[in-house]
C-alpha cells in the first residue's frame, strides 16, 4: 500500500461518520418555527435562543416557549388545552395549534424528513 | 482507488437535493384548521395562484357546510326540522348523495344525521362550553328515533326529512370532500404534483420530484411520528382520532366522536387511517372504522371498500390489513407489536 493509497483510505474512514450522519441517520430536527396568528400574519422564530412567546388571538393570550431547540404551547385561554397537550415540537414537520385561539405553530428544519405529517 | 469510489457517492448525494424553487409549501387557516398546501415544479407565480384558488375553494366549501354557523347547511336544516322541502343546487345534491351512499356502506356507522347527538354533546362550537356530559335520559330520547341518511329523501333537487330529528352534520365527512375538491381545482390548472394537507388529514398527486411524497403517520401518544408512508400516484391518507376534539369530566375523559348505536363516544379504538384514493371516501371511511371497533371494523372496511386500513387499540397495540402491511414503514426504534388482518 502506498503513502497515497493510505492517505486516501483515511480520508475515506473519516467521511464515513459525515456520510452516515448526514444520509442514513437523518433524525430531521428542527431549526425554525413558523408561527401564524388570528389574521394570518407569520412569524418564523429560530429555535436557537430560550425565549417565551405571547401571541394574541380571539380568546387571549398563547404563550409559546421555546427552550433548548424545541417549542411548545405554555399557557392558552382555550379549554380543552389540547394545543399544550400536543408537547414539545423539536422533529421537522410537527405542529400543534390552538384553533380556538387560533395560533399554530409549525416546525421544519432544512432537511425536512416529511412532506407532510398525517394525524 | 479509493478516491473514485468515493466521489461519485458525494456527487449522487449532492444531486439528491432539488432546486429551491421547485418546491413551496404554504400554511393558512381554513375549514377551522390549519392547511398545509405543497407544490412541486410549479414556478413561484403559477404557485401563488393555486394556493389562492386552494384557498378560495377551501373558504366556500367552509361557509356553504359549517354545521353551527349560518350556511346552506344551517338552512337545510331549518327547512327539515319545520318539516318543509329545500330545493338544492347540483354541487349540494352531489355531496348529500355522496354522503348517503357512504352511510349506507358503512352500515351507518358513518351518520351525518345524527346533528342533534353532536350538538347535545356540545362539540357543536369553536370551544366546547365547560359543561358536564348530557344527562343519559337526553341521549335515550334521542336514540329512541335516531335518524340515519336513509332519512333523507332527495327527489329531483328538493330534499325532505321523514325524520323531524335529522339535523346533518358533515363533520366525518367535509373536510375530505373539500381536500377533494381542492386536488381537482390544482389539476384544473396544469398541476400533477402536489398535497393538501387540511388539519392533518391529506391527498397526494404525483411525486416530489424523483422521490415519492413522504409521508408522517403522527402517534397517538405524542407529537412525534410513529410510521412513515410513500404515496403512489394519487392517494389520501386520513386518520379519525379519539384524542382530536375532548373534554374531562370529573376525571373522565369525552371525545367527539359520538357512536350512533350508544349516543355515547366510541370506544376500543384510538385511532383508525385508511389510504385511499378519494379524500371523501377515506375521510368517512376512517370515522366509520374507528366507531365499528376492534368487532366490527373488517365488515365496514369490505362494505367501504377500503383495503389499505390500520387501527391503534387502547393498549397501542396495532391492526393492519395486509395492504396497509406493505405501505407502513416504523419509525420508533422498536418496532411495535403489529397484528396483521384480513379485512
Amino acid at each position: 500500500m502506498t503513502r497515497a493509497d493510505i492517505i486516501v483510505v483515511a480520508f475515506t474512514l473519516a467521511l464515513l461518520p459525515f456520510l452516515y450522519g448526514t444520509f442514513w441517520n437523518r433524525q430531521g430536527p428542527a431549526d425554525t418555527a413558523l408561527i401564524i396568528d388570528e389574521s394570518g400574519r407569520e412569524f418564523g422564530v429560530p429555535l436557537d435562543t430560550n425565549q417565551q412567546l405571547r401571541i394574541d388571538g380571539p380568546l387571549g393570550v398563547s404563550v409559546l416557549e421555546i427552550a433548548d431547540g424545541r417549542i411548545r404551547f405554555l399557557d392558552s385561554p382555550c379549554r380543552g388545552k389540547q394545543c399544550i397537550h400536543s408537547g414539545w415540537l423539536d422533529e421537522s414537520g410537527e405542529f400543534a395549534a390552538c384553533l380556538p385561539n387560533r395560533v399554530s405553530v409549525a416546525v421544519s428544519g432544512s432537511e425536512p424528513l416529511y412532506d407532510s405529517i398525517n394525524f | 482507488m479509493a478516491l473514485v469510489a468515493v466521489l461519485p457517492l458525494l456527487t449522487l448525494s449532492c444531486s439528491e437535493t432539488p432546486p429551491p424553487q421547485q418546491h413551496h409549501k404554504t400554511q393558512f387557516m381554513a375549514l377551522g384548521t390549519l392547511v398545509t398546501v405543497s407544490l412541486w415544479g410549479v414556478d413561484e407565480d403559477d404557485a401563488a395562484e393555486a394556493v389562492r384558488t386552494v384557498e378560495d375553494e377551501l373558504n366556500r366549501i367552509h361557509k356553504t357546510w359549517h354545521a353551527w354557523q349560518p350556511s346552506t347547511l344551517t338552512e337545510i336544516n331549518a327547512a327539515l326540522a319545520a318539516g318543509k322541502t329545500y330545493s338544492a343546487d347540483p354541487h349540494t345534491l352531489a355531496l348529500l348523495r355522496k354522503a348517503q351512499d357512504l352511510a349506507h356502506r358503512s352500515g351507518q356507522l358513518f351518520d351525518p344525521a345524527i346533528g342533534k347527538l353532536v350538538a347535545l354533546w356540545g362539540f357543536q362550537s369553536d370551544d366546547r362550553p365547560d359543561a358536564p356530559p348530557p344527562a343519559r335520559a337526553d341521549i335515550e330520547r334521542l336514540l329512541a328515533n335516531l335518524p340515519d341518511m336513509n332519512d333523507l329523501v332527495i327527489s329531483g333537487d328538493t330534499l325532505s326529512s321523514t325524520n323531524r330529528d335529522l339535523k346533518l352534520d358533515l363533520g366525518g365527512f367535509a373536510k375530505g370532500y373539500a381536500v377533494d375538491r381542492a386536488i381537482e381545482r390544482l389539476r384544473a390548472l396544469g398541476i400533477d404534483n402536489a398535497i393538501v394537507n387540511a388539519g392533518g388529514d391529506l391527498r397526494a398527486i404525483g411525486a416530489h420530484g424523483e422521490r415519492p411524497w413522504r409521508i408522517g403517520i403522527r402517534d397517538p401518544q405524542s407529537a412525534g411520528v410513529i410510521a412513515t408512508v410513500d404515496t403512489q400516484g394519487d392517494e389520501s391518507v386520513f386518520t379519525s382520532g379519539n384524542y382530536e376534539r375532548f373534554f374531562t369530566w370529573d376525571g373522565v375523559r369525552y371525545h367527539h366522536i359520538i357512536d350512533p348505536r350508544t349516543g355515547y363516544p366510541a370506544t376500543g379504538t384510538v385511532s383508525a387511517t385508511v389510504i385511499h384514493r378519494d379524500a371523501s371516501t377515506a375521510d368517512a371511511a376512517a370515522t366509520a372504522l374507528l366507531i365499528a371497533g376492534p368487532g366490527k371494523w373488517r365488515r365496514v372496511a369490505r362494505d367501504m371498500g377500503v383495503t389499505q386500513v390500520m387501527l391503534i387499540d387502547e393498549d397501542m397495540h396495532i391492526t393492519m390489513t395486509p395492504e396497509m402491511e406493505q405501505r407502513v414503514y416504523f419509525r420508533t426504534e422498536t418496532p411495535p407489536q403489529v397484528t396483521v388482518s384480513e379485512p
